[in-house]
């Protein structure tokens, strides 16, 4: 299938005074995925969202957003841009409803009155509207956020946190109406999660930032998948002697005691030779269990441990 | 245009909303009615049936004042002035304008343009500041129009609410002078000396020319406090500064006014009046010199707040 980049980051590096915040990032999205974008706190993601919605100038390389470059052609490349940057700050003292109006006067073709009673529907705020959102919960905020930020159905959503303060239920709402919007309306959105479980359930492809440097972006099925070890459990009596035993036949390999069992790395093809180890010596074995690999581990394992929950 | 029209549209619905902008307007009433019920009720009448003999007194006085006092600048002039103006009145049979009437009360509630002064200057101050405080500004400059623009439409919903305050002033002091003091002395007109003659002006047209020129000092301090918000970004520092300036800058300008160069400080300039009547601050000054200098700051506080709102990293 043929697709062009919704997005276009080539080389875009932001330095403040001395230090880099972002260094040489170059990156395409396109239409039709889900984008996660991953990195601990102070990798560059808020930045680079910002840099994106052209907020912050760029120190160097270019934007383009359905070729147009944010920085020479803002108005061009933004109209394409729906989000929300960090929290969904709206006006407190009006209602959802005046919040909505105050952004859909702000586009240059006419947003109906159906078109915002359209999208009141979509986030499911239909009852409280017209309430000031001073009375509204961080979840119902993060609603009218998403509401304002498809008014005029953008080819480009940009969501920071999105499902940030919602409940377990609106969580998986949000997640699958990201999904089908992507989908179903071939709209590219880029979304930042601190929640690797997240990412892993609603993306179809991943980057990881760090220290503003991209240092991986891969499918998320191939990320999660293709991992030659796997962290296993094991559950044994005595574990003293089973520790001694598997250090000396596994000297290259980690092996702890936490919570009364084993925990170590080995590949998924050792494991029935782990097992007959250890029932040859007579050792008695509850369980073994390997983890099945997760985003998270995957994530740990790339950012040294440094990680943002 | 539309765009424009919109973006306004926009600015007012966010004033508007808040309940502090209604307080002012309120206070601005409030204040009014109250200057009006002590004006009705506890001050004297200085005037009195024999105005003519007080005035002749006057002249008479003012007449050796003159003499007194050594011609320095124009200080004479502003005696003969005064002469001329109530010769005029004794010769013409027009009373002088009380303050216990529908006229005199529309010319002193002219003072209170201070007071919109002061509440167009903590609309200035928050305009601005206030979307980044909130947090809004990430969302509002991430829509297909320019940031230019949308300072724009908040500089003029500034001015406007200002005019919008000015006009409630004007409005509410002829309804109260109407209610309290009535239409009594209505067709007096308003003297001026203009080349060394007496004329006679429609008194509507002189108080509306009294909040012409008390407005070039409320223009450039609004416009102070509006490059400060921006630049800033904060509020408190906006509304301090400008509050300040606005009550010490008259006087600061007095205490230098032996100086030559106090004449391109701003504050000696925004009292257009004192080329109408009196003697200006520094000798030389002229009205086209002081709408220069205004020019020039009200330019330059512009550029400093386009400027900066638009390389400005909203990163906060």
């Amino acid at each position: 299938m043929e697709r062009n980049p919704i997005v276009q980051m080539k080389n875009v590096t932001k330095k403040i005074g001395p230090k880099t915040i972002i260094d040489d990032l170059t990156l395409d999205i396109y239409r039709g995925e889900v984008f996660g974008f991953l990195g601990p706190n102070g990798a560059g993601k808020t930045t680079t969202i910002r840099l994106m919605a052209g907020l912050i100038e760029l120190t160097d390389g270019d934007i383009l957003i359905n070729g147009h470059s944010i920085q020479k052609n803002f108005e061009k490349a933004i109209a394409h841009v729906g989000g929300i940057i960090e929290n969904p700050e709206m006006y407190k003292f009006m209602s959802g409803y005046d919040n909505l109006v105050h952004y859909a006067r702000m586009f240059p073709e006419k947003i109906s009155q159906e078109r915002i009673d359209e999208v009141v529907r979509l986030v499911g705020m239909e009852k409280r509207i017209h309430e000031k959102v001073k009375s509204y919960s961080l979840g119902m905020r993060q609603r009218l956020g998403l509401a304002q930020a498809l008014l005029h159905s953008p080819s480009l959503l940009i969501l920071d946190e999105p499902t940030n303060g919602l409940d377990p239920a609106g969580i998986r709402e949000v997640r699958n109406y990201l999904r089908n919007i992507a989908h179903e309306q071939n709209i590219a959105v880029f979304v930042s999660s601190h929640l690797l479980s997240e990412i892993q359930l609603m993306c179809d492809r991943v980057g990881i930032i760090q220290n503003g440097k991209l240092i991986s972006v891969e499918s998320v099925s191939n990320l999660v998948e293709n991992r030659e070890y796997v962290a296993v459990r094991i559950e044994t009596e005595p574990v003293q002697k089973t520790y001694e035993l598997l250090k000396q036949s596994y000297p290259d390999k980690k092996v702890t005691i936490t919570d009364q069992a084993i925990q170590m790395e080995a590949k998924r093809e050792d494991l029935p030779d782990i097992n007959k180890l250890l029932v040859t010596n007579g050792i008695a074995v509850y369980e073994i269990m390997s983890n099945k690999g997760t985003l998270e581990e995957k994530f740990l394992e790339m950012t040294g441990g440094n990680i943002d929950v | 245009m539309f765009n424009m029209l919109n973006l306004i549209r926009n600015e007012h619905m966010k004033l508007f909303k808040q309940f502090s902008t209604w307080v002012m307007v309120g206070l601005l009433v409030l204040v009014l009615l109250i200057v009006g019920i002590a004006t009705k009720y506890l001050a004297d009448s200085q005037t009195s049936e024999n105005w003519k003999m007080q005035l002749q007194a006057e002249n008479q006085q003012l007449t050796e004042q003159k003499e007194q006092v050594p011609d320095i600048g124009k200080s004479h002039d502003v005696l003969e002035e005064r002469i001329a103006i109530n010769q005029y009145r004794i010769d013409h049979d027009i009373p002088p304008i009380e303050n216990k009437t529908l006229w005199g009360f529309m010319n002193s509630a002219t003072n209170l343009t201070s007071l919109v002064t002061l509440f167009t200057i903590v609309i200035a101050a928050g305009i601005v500041a206030g979307e980044f405080s909130w947090g809004t500004i990430k969302l509002l400059l991430i829509r297909p129009v320019s940031r230019s623009k949308i300072l724009l439409s908040k500089f003029m919903t500034t001015l406007l609410f200002a005019l919008y305050n000015l006009f409630i002033l004007f409005i509410s002091s002829f309804i109260f002078g109407a209610i309290f003091f009535g239409f009594e002395g209505k067709e007096l007109p308003y003297l001026a000396f203009v080349d060394g003659e007496v004329v006679e002006r429609n008194m509507i047209t002189h108080i509306l020319t009294l909040y012409g020129l008390n407005s070039v000092d409320l223009i450039m301090m609004v416009t102070f406090a509006f490059m400060i918000s921006t630049v800033f970004r904060n509020r408190s520092l906006a509304v301090g500064l400008s509050i300040f300036l606005m009550f010490t800058g008259q006087q600061v300008v007095m205490l230098l006014s032996e100086y030559e160069w106090v004449k391109y400080i701003l504050f000696a300039n925004t009292n257009l009046s004192q080329y109408m009547n009196g003697q200006p601050l520094v000798e030389g000054m002229t009205m086209t010199f002081s709408i220069t200098v205004l020019l020039v700051y009200f330019i330059l506080f512009v550029t400093m707040s386009w400027t900066i709102f638009q390389r400005r990293d909203v990163a906060n």
